[in-house]
């Protein structure tokens, strides 16, 4: 029998916090209610003194009205199943007593063994509030600690609670939360809040105030940040302003790590015997992965903003901020927290969905969160806005590409909008459903938590694109290398030795250096990856993509990233002019055979489309069949969102070189 | 008088709560909003619905739909 310590709560009562302290994990933390969607588990201890945490996703009163509420009761109605030795560690704000502590009241009526931890003490304190944590476990018959999780106090008092076991085998009359009438949860949620208010009026002293200060401190933010002429002007500005730092202040760094990897790619040629290995790694492993290893910076960048954003509070006023404005394309400010996340990555996105109610409306929002312009198309709309458009291209004084960048964020949602229009006629369709939204006093971020939660997303990142790039590239790279076309190679490797046989000069140099490059584009053209290409360009040629593009976007149908690290490995085993300096300079400098540039801006605006509206993430689409129950929706989202794909490329192409 | 008719920023108590289903009501009355809880309409987003108010202490989004059903009296 497992020993284990279910979190519960309301949703942003320190939760997540308490856990990463319990823990040591890294989950992440915001400061909005369904931040955590998912329960998360780590362990506790060592030994007989082990056991497992569970963090479990928020929970408003005893009835689950969302996905995310669903999931934390069928926890615990099933660890009393499996009878797990269990104790449910209720996590309560210490300013907004009386409403959290109705849940720990309610689970103990229930049946289920519950400690009482009261968070944010030091807010409270802040805030003029007395607790007699004695009185009020006295109360509410339970072990109640004043802690501030935040700050690691009381976090001691927390781990000897937890530490003796066993904690509480009996679960035998615990209520079954899946199988329960509503009526009687309904009982329950109201003797809870009773009993609740009973506890909190004994052991509570209240500052006599009317407004705590923590909440004036909001209220005067809020009258600057929600006003009717400011607010929308703040909300627009901040995501713009985070779009221009995505370019002003990662590119120093970009081009750092570009040049240093360059540089390491160019001392082992030197280092390592010509032959396989070294073609495999320096013009297959390294180029792959640095193609993608440069885009960190930026990544990073989103993430602190981001991060930031969460950490404050600001994240729930902004959604209802445009809660109005959503509701005519059938959407609500629901939909703002998935959305926003998807920024990040469309999985937390889809997953953040949970916490909408109705379920045609979940569903709505997780066939529309993808479109949102996640981090993997980041170093996609990267490379082709930085290898086309201008850095002189400053409208108005701003970066130019940090505006294309803009663009492509603001189109993945007015698409998104678009759609959610035409489906309200359809099925999917349901009238606006939820009619609140808490929002949490503002909080300054804490650096550490800040650093944390950046640098688990950056290590993410690198985890799944370095490892789904490297096993990519090693397959690209063999059918780049395989099978050797002699009829190709034979005439160029006899100049080659022609040339060598003479004697040495600038001239015989640059002939050289002019050969060999042919040798490589032969080879991969011979190749089987080169054939291949080739086979699917017809497919892709009204787009304008070459069949370099062409088989870069087929292996990124896996992972968006990916199409960075194929175009790298393609270019550099092609030994094309300037590859070696880089792909982006590659693909500025590349040629078709008439001497035009072989990639018109056409195919970079075609580009850009593709990826903001295709489906190119494998762990999307099993996110969203595990969120829909089915591969009935992730099919039809793939295939409708490729369709629609296809037809506005073609149709970007052909308009931006009419334009230009 | 409804929540909607009231004035901002005046103190305001909850006599009821007026929702035909049960258990949204509950649900509600988790969230705080329930009666015999201290609220006072603070002010409105920029588009004017929802409506921030302070329920109990915590600062709730209310739509206006659902002001239109709590009933208050002045505290």
């Amino acid at each position: 029998m497992g020993r284990v310590i279910a979190l519960a709560g309301r949703p942003n009562t320190g939760k997540t916090t308490l856990f990463n302290a319990l823990t040591g994990l890294r989950q992440r933390v915001g400061n909005y209610a369904g931040c955590t969607v998912e329960k998360n588990e780590g362990s506790f201890g060592d030994g007989p003194e082990k056991a497992d945490v569970v963090d479990l996703p928020g929970t408003h009163s005893l009835l689950p009205a969302t996905q995310d509420e669903r999931v934390a009761f069928r926890f615990l109605s099933e660890s009393a199943d499996q009878a797990q030795d269990l104790l449910v560690l209720c996590v309560a704000e210490a300013s907004n007593l009386v409403n959290d502590v109705a849940l720990a009241a309610g689970l103990k009526d229930a049946g289920y063994p519950v400690a009482l931890v009261v968070n944010m003490i030091d807010e409270a304190r802040q805030n003029g509030i007395l607790i007699n944590g004695a009185l009020l476990a006295e109360e509410l018959g339970m072990p109640v600690i004043l802690a501030s999780a935040r700050h690691g106090e009381g976090l001691d008092d927390v781990a000897d609670l937890i530490r003796p076991g066993p904690l509480r085998a009996d679960l035998t009359r615990a209520i079954d939360f899946r199988a329960a009438q509503t009526e009687t949860l309904r009982l329950l949620q109201e003797k809870a809040e009773a009993e609740a208010e009973r506890a909190c009026a004994a052991a509570v002293t209240l500052p006599g105030r009317a407004f705590l200060p923590t909440i004036e401190r909001s209220i005067r933010i809020d009258r600057v940040l929600m006003h009717p002429a400011a607010g929308p002007i703040i909300l627009a500005a901040t995501m713009f302003l985070l779009f221009q730092a995505l370019f002003i202040w990662a590119q120093p760094l970009m081009n750092l790590l570009q040049d240093g990897l360059t540089a390491f790619a160019g001392g082992l040629r030197h280092v390592i015997p010509a032959g396989p290995a070294a073609s495999f790694l320096c013009d297959g492993a390294i180029p792959g992965i640095s193609a993608v290893v440069v885009f960190v910076p930026q990544i990073a960048i989103l993430f602190i903003l981001i991060g930031t954003l969460e950490q404050t509070g600001y994240l729930p006023r902004a959604g209802a901020m445009v809660d109005r404005a959503l509701r005519p394309f059938g959407l609500d400010g629901k939909v703002f927290i998935p959305f926003l996340s998807s920024f990040a990555c469309a999985i937390p996105g889809v997953m953040a969905a949970r916490t909408i109610a109705s379920e045609k409306r979940r569903l709505v929002a997780v066939l529309l969160a993808p479109l949102m312009t996640c981090s993997a198309r980041l170093p996609v709309y990267a490379l082709i806005i930085t290898a086309f458009v201008p850095a002189a291209f400053r409208p108005l004084g701003f970066d130019g590409r940090g505006l294309v960048m803009a663009g492509m964020y603001g189109f993945g949602v007015v698409f998104a909008l678009l759609l959610a229009f035409a489906l309200k006629w359809t099925s999917l369709y349901e009238a606006h459903p939820s009619p609140i939204t808490v929002l949490p006093p503002y909080r300054l971020p804490l650096p550490r938590d800040l650093a944390r939660y950046v640098w688990a997303r950056c290590r993410h990142f690198l985890e799944r694109a370095g490892k789904v790039i490297f096993v990519v590239s090693l397959g690209l790279w063999a059918m780049s290398c395989f099978p050797r076309n002699k009829t190709l190679l034979a005439p160029i490797d006899a100049q080659i030795a022609q040339v060598k046989s003479g004697p040495a000069s600038p001239e015989q140099a640059a002939l050289l250096q002019t050969l060999t490059r042919q040798e490589d584009a032969a080879r991969i053209k011979g190749s089987l990856l080169g054939m291949t290409g080739r086979a699917i360009e017809p497919v892709f040629r009204p787009l304008g993509w070459d069949w370099r593009v062409s088989v870069s976007v087929l292996a990124s149908l896996a992972a968006r990233e990916v199409f960075v690290g194929t175009l790298g490995t393609i270019y550099a085993m092609g030994g094309e002019e300037g590859s070696r300096q880089g792909l982006i300079k590659a693909l500025r400098d590349a040629k078709n055979p008439q001497g035009l540039p072989r990639y018109p801006l056409g195919t970079a605006a075609s580009l850009l489309i593709f990826f903001a509206v295709a489906l190119q993430c494998v762990s999307t689409i099993a996110i969203v069949r595990r969120e829909t129950g089915g591969w009935k929706w992730a099919l039809i989202q793939f295939a409708v969102f490729f369709v629609m794909a296809y037809g506005l490329s073609f149709a970007a192409f052909h308009l931006v070189n009419f334009l230009a | 008088m409804t929540l909607e008719d009231a004035g901002f920023n005046v103190s305001l108590r909850i006599e009821a709560v007026e929702l035909p289903d049960a258990a949204e009501k509950a649900r509600l009355s988790g969230v705080g909003l329930r009666a015999g809880a201290a609220v006072v309409k603070i002010m409105p987003t920029p588009l004017q619905d929802p409506v921030s108010c302070k329920v109990g202490a915590q600062l709730l989004a209310v739509e206006r739909r659902l002001l239109r059903r709590v009933r208050v009296v002045l505290s």
